[in-house]
């Protein structure tokens, strides 16, 4: 409990800091905003007109289609806020032998790498994400219960968890391989499948998105359950077991891998 | 103390081919190749030693330094802190300890000097008062006043190297690890660091261990010299008693109207075979002829160059401490 407390704590000093840099520079956090803005409004039309295009998708309405990507963007932009460092993990931070200074520091060196950054582009996805949720929902005919707010509650941050598990394995590669950016990117941009209904692809994709690397868990299958109250035990049980699962695993590569880790010379 | 036994660390080397078609092939089938660079180094260090550890470029100084400081895992053997591995228990291992690589920071590069010792106070649980009392010893040994309130991007070279090693002493370490501190400093910042250092050891009895290639560091401040080269121990002790067990090397100084002393003189008969060590440089009348006294004794030498050559202005001197290790890097120290 005190080291959760402690460890919160330090987030939040790492946070404060990593805004009092981001005002540091006004010019470039201004134009930063803007051009925020100018692509989160290119996003949205881009998907309206995909969108009044396409009607229908394998038995599923409009409206239900863009709950989907839009409950997909609510982990992802939770996790590129807060976890984004991991991506400089498999850049850089290894391969030019910057970790050196995590390693002597009295904190675990995971939490360090993830709460030392900020990503506020992440924003982004979190407002266009909460933004179609909203928009949709009303439309749809969906039955509440206190218990599908409470797993639809518990599936984000599970979620999240696959996202960042999964990129906490692949940055770990970098501590053999000294660097890993390809490997992360190849595997994170399967999220891209995650943000249509799964059932559009054939069996193959299928398979390897919801047992794989399964970002199907993220979104589509949450999605099964909140809007046609299928099967909780699978569609939310499964998201938070592989959100568990692949952050334990990334620990434990994370952890061998700092043993590995051969710094660079001096 | 510090204690280091059997020390020993290898890295795999993908081994390639030059050009495209060898990193084609390297990529497919890589070939590897196991390199040690630390082998079997031991030694111990008590509480409030200043220790110098020396080796020419390439010897294992830097793995070694990384193996104690937690950055590196030893393949064998141990290094422990008051009986604390850090490859058992890094977190509680790197409290003890104080680390500053001199090509490095740890500073918020963005940010005024001041924030990085609050965000380090937080890391490492130092109390608010004690946290003050730090500070403003820190301040008095280091002289930050000046420059805390600036931007960490905008120090110059010797500030940052100073507010490094404020950053790195904030929380009271019992250990101080100094890789190259004076790299790329001027001569009088040099001095500062090092009576900061010199007085902190004396202040608080910090245990330091310095890494340098300025030997001027080492005999400013520390008595006693570890030298590896090769990965390997070629030398614990004294300064002084590296001097005396590494070739009694001293300098001839003279002044001559000879245009060319080293023909006129011809050192190397008096040598014979054995000229290690023997050099002699001209720079219109003066001469530095440096030599090893365990061949020739002094009186001979002397008697030797007088009767050869008219010399004015004669005097021998010893030969610094940078003197001999140059000769010993040279060489190959393992020989």
């Amino acid at each position: 409990m005190k080291q959760i407390k402690r460890a919160f704590k330090i987030h939040r000093i790492f946070v404060v800091q990593e805004l009092k840099r981001m005002m540091e520079y006004k010019g470039d956090f201004i134009v930063g905003i803007i051009g925020f803005l100018l692509a989160q409004i290119s996003n949205l039309l881009f998907l309206w007109i995909i969108f009044t295009k396409v009607p229908s998708l394998m038995g599923w309405s409009l409206n239900e289609v863009v709950f989907i990507y839009g409950f997909s963007l609510v982990p992802k932009g939770i996790d590129h806020l807060f976890f984004d460092n991991l991506w400089a993990v498999g850049h850089y931070i290894v391969r030019k032998g910057d970790f050196d200074r995590y390693l002597t520091r009295p904190i675990n060196t995971l939490f360090h790498v993830m709460a030392e950054k900020l990503q506020i582009d992440a924003f982004g996805e979190l407002l266009t994400g909460v933004a179609l949720i909203i928009v949709t929902l009303p439309q749809l005919s969906v039955e509440w219960s206190v218990l599908k707010v409470i797993l639809a509650l518990i599936s984000v941050p599970f979620a999240t968890l696959i996202y960042t598990g999964i990129k906490t394995c692949t940055a770990s590669v970098a501590f053999w391989s000294k660097r890993s950016g390809s490997i992360i990117y190849m595997f994170y941009m399967t999220n891209e499948f995650a943000k249509y209904p799964a059932t559009i692809y054939n069996t193959v994709v299928r398979n390897i998105i919801t047992y794989v690397i399964p970002f199907a868990l993220t979104s589509y299958f949450p999605a099964l359950y909140i809007l046609k109250g299928e099967n909780p035990l699978f569609n939310i049980g499964m998201t938070v077991l592989a959100g568990s699962a692949l952050m334990a695993l990334g620990a434990v590569i994370w952890h061998f891998g700092t043993r590995a880790y051969e710094s660079a010379g001096s | 103390m510090i204690d280091v036994k059997n020390l020993r660390k290898e890295f795999k080397k993908t081994i390639k081919e030059p050009g495209l078609k060898g990193s084609f092939k390297s990529l497919f089938k890589p070939q590897t190749k196991r390199v040690v660079a630390v082998d079997d180094i031991s030694f111990e260090v008590p509480k409030g030693e200043i220790l110098g550890f020396i080796g020419p470029n390439g010897a294992g100084k830097s793995t070694v330094i990384k193996m104690l400081t937690g950055i590196l895992t030893p393949t064998s053997g141990k290094c422990e802190i008051n009986g604390k591995n850090p490859t058992e228990n890094r977190k509680s291992y790197v409290r003890e300890i104080g680390v500053v690589f001199g090509q490095r920071t740890q500073l918020w590069w963005d940010l005024p000097l001041r924030e990085t010792y609050s965000v380090l106070k937080e890391i490492y649980e130092v109390p608010d008062d004690r946290f003050k009392s730090r500070m403003s010893f820190l301040n008095e040994v280091l002289e930050l006043d000046d420059f805390i309130t600036s931007p960490v991007r905008t120090l110059s070279l010797g500030q940052r190297m100073r507010a490094d090693i404020a950053a790195s002493l904030l929380h009271s370490p019992k250990v101080l690890f100094l890789d190259e501190p004076t790299i790329g400093l001027d001569v009088v910042v040099k001095e500062n660091i090092r009576n900061a250092i010199e007085h902190i050891n004396k202040q608080e009895k910090t245990t330091v261990i310095l890494t340098t290639h300025d030997l001027a560091d080492i005999e400013a401040l520390s008595n006693r010299i570890v030298m590896i080269d090769k990965g390997r121990n070629v030398f614990d002790g004294t300064v002084s008693e590296l001097k005396t067990k590494y070739g009694q090397i001293r300098e001839l100084h003279f002044e001559t109207e000879e245009r060319n002393a080293a023909q006129a003189l011809c050192y190397e008969k008096l040598f014979g075979g054995n000229i290690g060590g023997l050099t002699l440089e001209q720079e219109g009348k003066a001469v530095k002829a440096r030599f090893d006294s365990s061949v020739v004794p002094v009186s001979e030498m002397l008697a030797y160059t007088l009767s050869r050559i008219n010399v004015t202005d004669i005097s021998v001197r010893d030969a610094d401490i940078e003197e001999i290790i140059r000769r010993l890097y040279q060489q190959g120290v393992s020989e």
